[in-house]
This record gives C-alpha cells, structure tokens and sequence, in this order.
C-alpha cells in the first residue's frame, strides 16, 4: 500500500509534502535507538517522538513514513529537515493503540 | 574473506548511556557508552586529567557481523552516530555534503575521543563497514548515506548535527 492511500484510508493529515512511497512494514517506537537497531527500509513508523532526533534515526533507516500520533506536531525546524531528506510526515489523533488496530483491519501483519 | 562482498547485520546489541565528560585542566572532551543501570557521573583524575560529567543520553552500541563470510567488526571505537547539518565554510564535513548534493545524508560516527588529543578516531574498517550497512539496506533510488570519523569535523565543539540518542521524557514533545 502506498502512503497516500493509507493517509486516505486511516484520516491521516499529512505535515509536508513528499515523494508517495510503498509502505512495506510498520515499526511502533519512542526511542531512536530502537529505531535504528530494529526498524527497517519503507516501513512506516509510527511514534510520538516529535524531536529533530527522530528524523536524523528514519533517515538513516529510509523509512517510508512518520506518523506521529495523538494530533501532536514537530516544529518547523523537524519539518524542514524532513524536507530536506525526503521524508513524508503525517500526523494522526490516534493513540499508538488505536492507530494500530487500523492498520491490522487494512491486512498490515508484521 | 577479502573476496566477500559482505552482507552485514547489526549483532551483539547493548543499550546503555552515552556519556560525555570534560577536562577542566585541558579542555579535552571524552566520552564512552556505559551499561550501568544509571549514567556514571563521578569526577575523577586519570593521569593530568580531571574529567568531570557533563551530559549522558540513552544509547544503543552494536557491532556488525557479514551473514555471508561471518566476519565481524567490532565497533568499539564507535561511541554514536551524528547527523550532520554543519554548514560552516571551511569544513570539511560540511563541503562534502554540498559536493555530494541532495540525495546524501551525512553521518558522524563519534570516537571515544573527541577531541583527538590521542589522535585516535574510528577506525578505517569501522567507517568501511557501517557505510556498507546502511547503504545496502536503503530502498529509495538515489539514496546514499555517508559515514565519516569525527575527525573530519571542524570542530567537535562547533560542528553542527543531530546525535542520535535518546532524549528525556520531557523532551518527546
């Protein structure tokens, strides 16, 4: 599934604008040091970390895409670097939880 | 196996402190991964120096084995990877990004030592084999991530990145 059919399907609001990827997993972490030893390439990541760290750990994985959840936003600074290295952020008012149960119901399994 | 074109994983993954220390004598900067429970912050003298804590953050260290040869890099050099967004003229790090245009990420990867007063940094092998990892595992086109040793910086006090590392609660949001 590609980013922008799940951003439709899931109400997700995008923050920047950026390249429509295949997602191709789903990875939930708060810790960047999680992210990269245990994220891999095109998965979707899904956090509530909005810090300028968060996008130095998915770029260096080339995730998919960031979700970041509960309706919180980066601020223009975080915004920017993912511009700059090509990463498409969307915001959800989900819970990590909630957010999860709906990629389940869209066939995501891993 | 110098013939292998090597598939590396990450393995023997510890996660602990990222700790940074400083010399009151000499201005040198230090730092090394710890796996106590807690961030050591003691001072303490070591030869004419006198280090003293100054900021700790969680951290993940690892090494990287081959799947295919089974070779293994230790990265015992390596204290953390930094993001690079130094801009400043006359460095290095910075110069290299502009030449290598848009599609590359610059990462740091950060010794023991940073302000080389030993003028040891991240071996060669290291920087050889954490290039190969990233960049093998990266799906979109064009993509290229580049490890250098923070030797290249300008300045380790002065270099401007992002330090991947685990910020506090209370700085999530």
């Amino acid at each position: 599934m590609k980013t922008s059919e799940l951003a439709t399907k899931t109400g997700l609001k995008a923050i920047n604008e950026s390249e429509d990827k295949i997602i191709e997993g789903v990875y939930i972490s708060d810790m960047a040091s999680d992210i990269i030893t245990n994220a891999k390439a095109n998965a979707l990541l899904i956090t509530l970390l909005t810090h300028k760290v968060l996008i130095a750990a998915a770029n260096l994985i080339d995730v998919a895409a960031i979700v970041i959840l509960k309706g919180r936003l980066p601020d223009q600074e975080v915004i920017e670097l993912a511009n700059r290295v090509g990463i498409a952020l969307f915001s959800s008012e989900d819970d990590a939880w909630t957010f999860a149960a709906k990629l389940a119901r869209l066939g995501f399994n891993n | 196996m110098g013939t292998c074109s090597h598939k590396w994983e990450m393995t023997d993954i510890l996660y602990g402190y990222l700790v940074v220390e400083g010399c009151s004598r000499c201005g040198g900067r230090a730092s090394f991964f710890s796996t106590e429970a807690v961030a050591p912050v003691e001072q303490y003298k070591e030869g004419d120096h006198f280090w003293a804590h100054l900021t700790s953050s969680q951290a993940t260290r690892f090494n990287l084995k081959c799947t295919k040869c089974h070779e293994v890099v230790h990265l015992d050099d390596l204290v953390g990877l930094m993001m690079s967004t130094c801009e400043q003229p006359g460095c290095y790090v910075a110069n290299i990004a502009k030449s290598e245009g848009k599609m590359t990420s610059v990462y740091i990867a950060l010794c023991a030592d940073s302000s080389h007063s030993s003028g040891r940094c991240t071996s060669t092998a290291s920087i050889n084999a954490l290039n190969e990892y990233f960049n093998q595992n990266i799906k979109t086109p064009g993509k290229k991530i580049l490890v250098l040793p923070c030797s290249k910086c300008c300045s380790i006090d002065t270099c401007r990145g992002i330090i991947i590392a685990d910020i506090g609660l209370t700085d999530i949001y």
